[in-house]
Protein backbone atom coordinates (compact mmCIF):
# COMPACT_ATOMS: atom_id res chain seq x y z
CA UNK A 1 0.00 0.00 0.00
CA UNK A 2 3.08 2.52 0.91
CA UNK A 3 4.25 1.64 -2.75
CA UNK A 4 1.46 2.80 -4.32
CA UNK A 5 0.74 6.02 -2.03
CA UNK A 6 3.33 8.54 -3.18
CA UNK A 7 3.07 12.69 -1.66
CA UNK A 8 4.90 13.75 -4.66
CA UNK A 9 6.92 16.90 -3.37
CA UNK A 10 6.26 19.88 -5.66
CA UNK A 11 9.86 20.96 -4.42
CA UNK A 12 8.40 24.72 -4.10
CA UNK A 13 5.60 24.15 -2.18
CA UNK A 14 6.08 22.41 0.92
CA UNK A 15 2.45 22.46 1.71
CA UNK A 16 1.13 21.07 -1.11
CA UNK A 17 -1.50 18.31 0.42
CA UNK A 18 -2.59 16.51 -2.86
CA UNK A 19 -2.65 12.83 -2.54
CA UNK A 20 -1.47 10.54 -5.43
CA UNK A 21 -2.25 7.24 -6.19
CA UNK A 22 -0.15 5.45 -8.44
CA UNK A 23 -1.65 2.98 -10.89
CA UNK A 24 -1.12 -0.63 -10.48
CA UNK A 25 -1.74 -3.81 -12.40
CA UNK A 26 -5.71 -4.45 -11.62
CA UNK A 27 -6.76 -1.15 -10.11
CA UNK A 28 -9.40 0.72 -11.43
CA UNK A 29 -11.05 3.91 -10.83
CA UNK A 30 -14.11 1.91 -9.00
CA UNK A 31 -11.44 -0.31 -6.98
CA UNK A 32 -9.21 3.10 -6.00
CA UNK A 33 -12.10 5.04 -4.93
CA UNK A 34 -13.49 1.79 -2.55
CA UNK A 35 -9.87 2.55 -0.92
CA UNK A 36 -9.68 5.81 -0.32
CA UNK A 37 -13.32 6.33 -0.20
CA UNK A 38 -15.41 3.14 1.08
CA UNK A 39 -17.61 3.56 -1.70
CA UNK A 40 -16.44 2.54 -5.67
CA UNK A 41 -19.49 5.01 -6.77
CA UNK A 42 -17.57 7.84 -5.53
CA UNK A 43 -14.84 7.53 -8.35
CA UNK A 44 -16.18 10.59 -10.55
CA UNK A 45 -14.82 12.19 -8.04
CA UNK A 46 -11.18 10.64 -9.19
CA UNK A 47 -11.88 10.72 -13.11
CA UNK A 48 -12.97 14.59 -12.46
CA UNK A 49 -10.08 15.39 -10.67
CA UNK A 50 -7.36 14.02 -13.38
CA UNK A 51 -9.61 14.80 -16.58
CA UNK A 52 -6.28 16.58 -17.42
CA UNK A 53 -4.31 12.98 -17.95
CA UNK A 54 -7.83 10.32 -18.34
CA UNK A 55 -9.98 10.76 -21.15
CA UNK A 56 -12.43 7.77 -20.22
CA UNK A 57 -13.00 6.51 -16.84
CA UNK A 58 -12.74 3.20 -17.68
CA UNK A 59 -9.25 3.73 -19.11
CA UNK A 60 -6.61 3.84 -16.43
CA UNK A 61 -2.99 2.98 -17.17
CA UNK A 62 -0.14 1.24 -14.81
CA UNK A 63 2.48 3.94 -14.06
CA UNK A 64 -0.11 6.49 -13.92
CA UNK A 65 -0.01 8.76 -10.59
CA UNK A 66 -3.79 9.98 -9.83
CA UNK A 67 -4.78 13.28 -7.69
CA UNK A 68 -7.13 11.59 -4.93
CA UNK A 69 -9.08 14.91 -3.68
CA UNK B 1 32.10 98.87 61.34
CA UNK B 2 27.99 98.07 61.21
CA UNK B 3 28.72 99.67 57.32
CA UNK B 4 31.52 96.82 56.90
CA UNK B 5 28.90 94.52 58.68
CA UNK B 6 26.26 95.17 55.86
CA UNK B 7 28.85 95.24 53.14
CA UNK B 8 29.79 91.77 53.87
CA UNK B 9 26.31 90.31 54.12
CA UNK B 10 25.72 91.67 50.76
CA UNK B 11 28.56 90.31 49.51
CA UNK B 12 27.98 86.70 51.02
CA UNK B 13 24.05 86.92 49.32
CA UNK B 14 25.56 87.82 46.05
CA UNK B 15 28.00 84.86 46.12
CA UNK B 16 25.45 82.14 47.53
CA UNK B 17 22.96 83.53 44.95
CA UNK B 18 25.83 83.02 42.07
CA UNK B 19 26.77 79.70 43.63
CA UNK B 20 23.30 78.63 43.25
CA UNK B 21 23.24 79.75 39.54
CA UNK B 22 26.43 78.09 38.27
CA UNK B 23 26.95 75.15 40.56
CA UNK B 24 24.41 72.69 39.33
CA UNK B 25 26.35 69.81 40.60
CA UNK B 26 25.79 67.94 36.58
CA UNK B 27 22.14 68.64 37.20
CA UNK B 28 21.60 70.16 33.75
CA UNK B 29 23.64 67.61 31.58
CA UNK B 30 21.80 64.60 33.50
CA UNK B 31 18.37 66.17 32.90
CA UNK B 32 19.73 65.82 28.93
CA UNK B 33 20.72 62.71 29.07
CA UNK B 34 17.64 61.50 30.59
CA UNK B 35 15.45 62.90 28.17
CA UNK B 36 17.41 61.13 25.58
CA UNK B 37 17.35 58.35 26.99
CA UNK B 38 13.58 58.47 27.41
CA UNK B 39 13.03 59.32 23.92
CA UNK B 40 15.44 56.20 22.70
CA UNK B 41 13.30 53.50 24.76
CA UNK B 42 10.05 55.64 23.73
CA UNK B 43 11.15 55.01 20.09
CA UNK B 44 11.73 51.69 20.70
CA UNK B 45 8.37 50.88 22.71
CA UNK B 46 6.35 50.08 19.27
CA UNK B 47 7.53 47.57 17.98
CA UNK B 48 10.01 45.93 20.96
CA UNK B 49 6.48 46.14 22.98
CA UNK B 50 5.28 43.27 20.70
CA UNK B 51 8.17 41.16 19.66
CA UNK B 52 9.90 41.68 22.53
CA UNK B 53 8.38 42.48 25.24
CA UNK B 54 10.68 41.14 28.03
CA UNK B 55 13.70 43.07 26.61
CA UNK B 56 11.70 46.31 27.03
CA UNK B 57 10.47 45.56 30.48
CA UNK B 58 13.84 45.31 30.79
CA UNK B 59 15.19 48.58 29.21
CA UNK B 60 12.21 50.25 30.89
CA UNK B 61 13.70 49.36 34.15
CA UNK B 62 17.06 50.27 33.53
CA UNK B 63 15.68 53.63 32.86
CA UNK B 64 13.45 53.84 36.20
CA UNK B 65 16.54 53.08 38.08
CA UNK B 66 18.59 55.90 36.66
CA UNK B 67 15.80 57.97 36.79
CA UNK B 68 15.66 57.40 40.43
CA UNK B 69 19.68 58.14 40.88
CA UNK B 70 18.71 61.53 39.36
CA UNK B 71 15.93 62.25 41.83
CA UNK B 72 18.42 61.04 44.53
CA UNK B 73 20.50 63.78 42.97
CA UNK B 74 22.98 61.63 42.07
CA UNK B 75 23.78 63.12 38.90
CA UNK B 76 27.34 61.73 38.17
CA UNK B 77 25.79 58.07 37.83
CA UNK B 78 23.00 59.51 35.41
CA UNK B 79 25.50 61.04 33.19
CA UNK B 80 27.27 57.67 33.02
CA UNK B 81 24.58 55.09 33.15
CA UNK B 82 21.85 57.06 30.55
CA UNK B 83 24.03 56.76 27.47
CA UNK B 84 24.33 53.22 27.68
CA UNK B 85 20.62 53.24 27.89
CA UNK B 86 20.29 54.89 24.56
CA UNK B 87 22.88 52.30 22.74
CA UNK B 88 20.45 49.45 24.45
CA UNK B 89 17.10 50.99 23.16
CA UNK B 90 18.65 51.19 19.88
CA UNK B 91 19.72 47.66 19.87
CA UNK B 92 16.46 47.05 20.66
CA UNK B 93 14.73 48.36 17.91
CA UNK B 94 17.22 46.58 15.65
CA UNK B 95 16.22 43.63 17.40
CA UNK B 96 12.55 43.86 16.78
CA UNK B 97 12.78 44.92 13.87
CA UNK B 98 14.42 41.36 12.68
CA UNK B 99 12.29 39.56 15.21
CA UNK B 100 9.34 40.96 12.94
CA UNK B 101 10.88 40.10 9.76
CA UNK B 102 11.60 36.47 11.08
CA UNK B 103 7.60 36.15 12.11
CA UNK B 104 6.21 38.07 8.77
CA UNK B 105 8.22 35.23 7.18
CA UNK B 106 6.52 32.41 9.75
CA UNK B 107 3.32 34.18 8.70
CA UNK B 108 3.83 34.21 5.18
CA UNK B 109 4.61 30.61 5.03
CA UNK B 110 1.34 29.62 6.79
CA UNK B 111 -0.64 31.67 5.09
CA UNK B 112 0.33 30.27 1.78
CA UNK B 113 0.69 26.94 2.82
CA UNK B 114 -2.44 26.27 5.63
CA UNK B 115 -5.60 27.07 3.43
CA UNK B 116 -4.23 24.19 1.23
CA UNK B 117 -3.93 21.80 4.00
CA UNK B 118 -7.70 22.57 5.12
CA UNK B 119 -8.58 22.72 1.52
CA UNK B 120 -7.53 19.72 0.83
CA UNK B 121 -9.43 18.22 4.62
CA UNK B 122 -12.42 19.72 3.53
CA UNK B 123 -12.75 18.09 0.11
CA UNK B 124 -11.83 14.53 1.66
CA UNK B 125 -15.12 15.56 4.37
CA UNK B 126 -17.05 16.64 1.26
CA UNK B 127 -16.75 13.02 -0.51
CA UNK B 128 -16.36 10.57 2.35
CA UNK B 129 -19.80 12.52 3.64
CA UNK B 130 -21.54 11.35 0.34
CA UNK B 131 -20.14 7.46 0.80
CA UNK B 132 -22.22 4.83 1.69
CA UNK B 133 -19.95 3.52 4.11
CA UNK B 134 -16.37 4.47 5.33
CA UNK B 135 -12.86 3.27 4.02
CA UNK B 136 -11.65 -0.01 6.48
CA UNK B 137 -9.46 2.38 8.47
CA UNK B 138 -11.79 5.05 9.20
CA UNK B 139 -14.51 4.71 12.09
CA UNK B 140 -17.58 7.12 11.99
CA UNK B 141 -16.62 8.57 15.41
CA UNK B 142 -12.90 9.15 14.21
CA UNK B 143 -14.45 10.89 10.80
CA UNK B 144 -16.90 13.30 13.22
CA UNK B 145 -13.84 14.49 14.86
CA UNK B 146 -12.35 14.76 11.69
CA UNK B 147 -15.38 17.52 11.28
CA UNK B 148 -15.55 18.74 14.49
CA UNK B 149 -11.78 19.91 14.00
CA UNK B 150 -12.20 21.28 10.77
CA UNK B 151 -15.08 23.47 11.57
CA UNK B 152 -12.50 24.65 14.87
CA UNK B 153 -9.66 25.05 12.06
CA UNK B 154 -12.34 27.24 10.25
CA UNK B 155 -12.13 29.24 12.89
CA UNK B 156 -9.06 29.40 14.14
CA UNK B 157 -7.75 30.41 10.63
CA UNK B 158 -10.42 33.40 10.50
CA UNK B 159 -9.39 34.41 13.96
CA UNK B 160 -5.54 34.36 13.22
CA UNK B 161 -6.40 36.20 9.89
CA UNK B 162 -8.12 39.20 11.96
CA UNK B 163 -4.97 39.04 14.31
CA UNK B 164 -2.71 39.91 11.37
CA UNK B 165 -4.85 42.51 10.13
CA UNK B 166 -4.62 44.21 13.39
CA UNK B 167 -1.28 43.90 13.82
CA UNK B 168 -0.99 41.23 16.40
CA UNK B 169 1.65 38.97 14.58
CA UNK B 170 2.27 36.64 17.50
CA UNK B 171 -1.20 35.94 18.05
CA UNK B 172 -1.50 35.33 14.25
CA UNK B 173 1.14 32.72 14.24
CA UNK B 174 0.12 31.20 17.83
CA UNK B 175 -3.59 30.62 16.33
CA UNK B 176 -1.94 29.60 12.61
CA UNK B 177 -0.40 26.47 14.67
CA UNK B 178 -2.67 26.05 16.03
CA UNK B 179 -4.33 25.21 13.20
CA UNK B 180 -1.56 23.62 11.60
CA UNK B 181 -1.38 21.06 14.81
CA UNK B 182 -5.54 20.68 14.40
CA UNK B 183 -4.62 20.14 9.95
CA UNK B 184 -2.38 17.35 10.61
CA UNK B 185 -4.10 15.12 13.22
CA UNK B 186 -7.07 15.44 11.19
CA UNK B 187 -5.05 14.24 8.04
CA UNK B 188 -3.53 11.72 9.62
CA UNK B 189 -7.39 10.17 10.68
CA UNK B 190 -7.69 10.30 7.03
CA UNK B 191 -4.55 8.57 6.08
CA UNK B 192 -4.11 12.28 3.85
CA UNK B 193 0.03 12.26 3.34
CA UNK B 194 1.04 15.48 5.58
CA UNK B 195 3.41 17.95 4.12
CA UNK B 196 6.68 18.42 4.78
CA UNK B 197 5.97 21.64 5.71
CA UNK B 198 3.72 21.26 8.20
CA UNK B 199 5.78 18.15 9.45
Amino acid sequence: MAEEETNVPSGSDAFDATQYHEVVSGDTLWKISERYYGDGSLYKNIFEANQDILKDPNVIKVGQKLRIP
Amino acid sequence: MKRNLVGLGIVLLVSAFMLAACGDGGKGPAEEAIKAAEAAVATAKADAGKFLPDDLKSLEGALAAVKDKFAKGDYKAVVGEAPGLVAKANDLVASAKTKKEELTKSWTTLSEGLPKMVGAIQSRVDILSKAKKLPANLTAEKFAEVKSGLAAATADWAKAQESFKSGNLGDAIALANTVKGTAVQAMGILGLPVPAGAK
